[in-house]
């Protein structure tokens, strides 16, 4: 009886071992930014959430689009009505892997690459990138910087407003997460 | 016997484990993203369809501003080629600056050919309609206060030249590809417009309207407006106006090109006086182009 219940409670202790390999965050940052010829148009949003299973290597990313702020209210209302039709597609996500196993119990700075399948106005697209994993005393930072072709997720651009919105978008990350107990 | 049974809970305890963390990964994902809030629904494109005003508002520190013509009937006495079907006359043209106080308050001056008609509005979004139909329509109240500033003499004194319009709109969204307003309507002139023995001064009307999207950057606009009046009857010449209208936007503009038999545009006179008939060619063609102009201060763009 005595041998059960000390096995069980190493047991217990290596769920929340293996629980401790999961990483969330509630406040991802994330920016857009395009130049075109007549305005700049940026905006951002710190409503992101994200999953990392370090474990498995595992990443997972959704945006709400209608999250994204615009300095311009006009251009947050197109954004979503017209551009992103985010009444039908409300979320922009990414599901991946991180190549890389990084030690996270050290500090530091890791160049890695993500794998994955990101998924825009309902449009999957395969994609690598190249991002930043920072470790500080158990809180790992994430950041990445992108291009997406408004094409590639079948974003129309009509040709009377061509000149004010760029083909390709630059998109930043930065997501900072503690460990899910 | 006891070592089995230790082993084997082991194992359950550790496979169970494995595959809570699997899907605790997604449904912790699944638990962060049910927490979207609701946001509010851009029921149309623009603050003005043909006739009716919309719930639509102009956001804090923007300005819009609007040109609206009406030309000369299309056919009819009055139309026909002599007159490039009724481009070469105007018959009604409308400048309208509408200003965000804040995003739910507007504040709009207008100024229209018919009457010199001046008039100083307030809007005021009351409910939106949200994302997640916890309000599944929108309403907006309209007071509008007019005058005819130069005197005429059927019209002697400025207090007799006054117009008040009072509206209710209420608009929903209810597809992407449609939407569908009504706007219950008390309109009082001073001085009962057009002045004909009998006219009322002051009466109810109702204004419905639809939009249907054809593309993402265009719709189809439609509008009727009917006063309930015991004078206005098609006996003496009245006719409900009704609007049709194609509507493309373009970034900051919207631009609108119509055909309606009604000759004015402020509600105030389009509902009050609409002797224009379909039958006898008095439609015409009418276009609005809006400008939105921004006043908030310019964000630093935080990009390298």
């Amino acid at each position: 009886m005595k041998h059960i219940s000390i096995i069980l409670l190493a047991a217990l202790l290596s769920v929340k071992a293996t629980g401790q390999t999961l990483y969330a965050c509630k406040n991802a940052q994330v920016s857009l930014f395009s130049t075109a010829p007549i305005e700049d148009i940026a905006a951002k949003t710190s409503s992101g959430n994200s999953v990392y299973n370090a474990a498995s290597g595992d990443l997972v990313f959704s945006v709400p689009i209608t999250t994204f702020k615009f300095p311009k209210s006009l251009m947050e209302e197109h954004f979503n009505s017209d551009y992103l039709e985010s009444d039908k597609y409300p979320r922009a996500t990414f599901k991946g892997k991180i190549k890389e196993q990084p030690d996270l119990t050290k500090n530091g700075s890791y160049p890695i690459t993500i794998v994955g399948e990101l998924d825009v106005h309902n449009v999957k697209q395969n994609r690598t990138i190249q991002g930043n994993l920072t470790v500080n005393n158990g809180v790992i930072t994430m950041t990445a910087e992108f291009m997406v072709k408004c094409a590639d997720h079948h974003i129309e651009i009509p040709r009377l407003v061509f000149h004010n919105i760029a083909e390709s978008i630059k998109m930043n990350v930065n997501a900072t997460y503690t460990a899910v107990k | 016997m006891k070592k089995h049974i230790a082993v084997l809970a082991l194992l359950a305890v550790t496979w169970s484990a494995k595959a809570q963390q699997k899907s605790s990964a997604d449904s912790l994902m699944n638990a962060m993203s049910a927490n979207d809030k609701p946001v509010r629904v851009a029921i149309f494109k623009s603050t003005r369809l043909v006739l009716a005003q919309t719930t639509e508002m102009v956001k804090k520190n923007e300005l819009n501003f609007q040109i609206i013509h009406r030309f000369g009937d299309i056919a009819g006495t009055n139309g026909g080629g002599q007159t490039a079907f009724g481009i070469d006359r105007v018959n009604d043209v409308f400048f309208g600056f509408e200003y965000g106080v804040s995003d739910n308050f507007n504040l709009d001056l207008g100024r229209s050919t018919i009457g010199q008609l001046v008039q100083l509005e307030a809007k005021w979004a009351l409910v939106h309609q949200t994302s997640t139909d916890s309000s599944p329509f929108a309403v907006t109240l309209v007071g509008e206060v007019g005058a005819k500033p130069y005197q005429v003499a059927t019209f002697p004194t400025f207090s007799s030249r006054m117009s008040y319009l009072a509206q209710a709109i209420i608009a929903r969204k209810f597809s992407s590809d449609l939407s569908l307003q009504v706007a219950p309507t008390y309109v009082s002139n001073n001085t009962p417009f057009p002045l004909l023995p009998g006219n009322e001064k002051s009466f109810f009307a109702v204004q419905a309207s639809a939009r249907i999207k054809l593309s993402n950057h265009a719709g189809l606009i439609l509008d009727y407006a009917h006063p309930f009046s015991n004078f206005r009857t098609k006996a003496n010449g009245f006719e409900d106006p009704i609007g049709i209208g194609y509507e493309v936007e373009t970034g900051g503009h919207v631009f609108t090109v119509n055909i309606t038999n009604s000759n004015s545009i402020s509600e105030m006179n389009m509902l009050s006086n609409n002797q224009h008939q379909f039958s006898k060619g008095q439609y015409r063609i009418g276009f609005t182009i809006s400008r939105m102009f921004d006043f908030n201060p310019k964000v630093k763009k935080d990009n390298k």
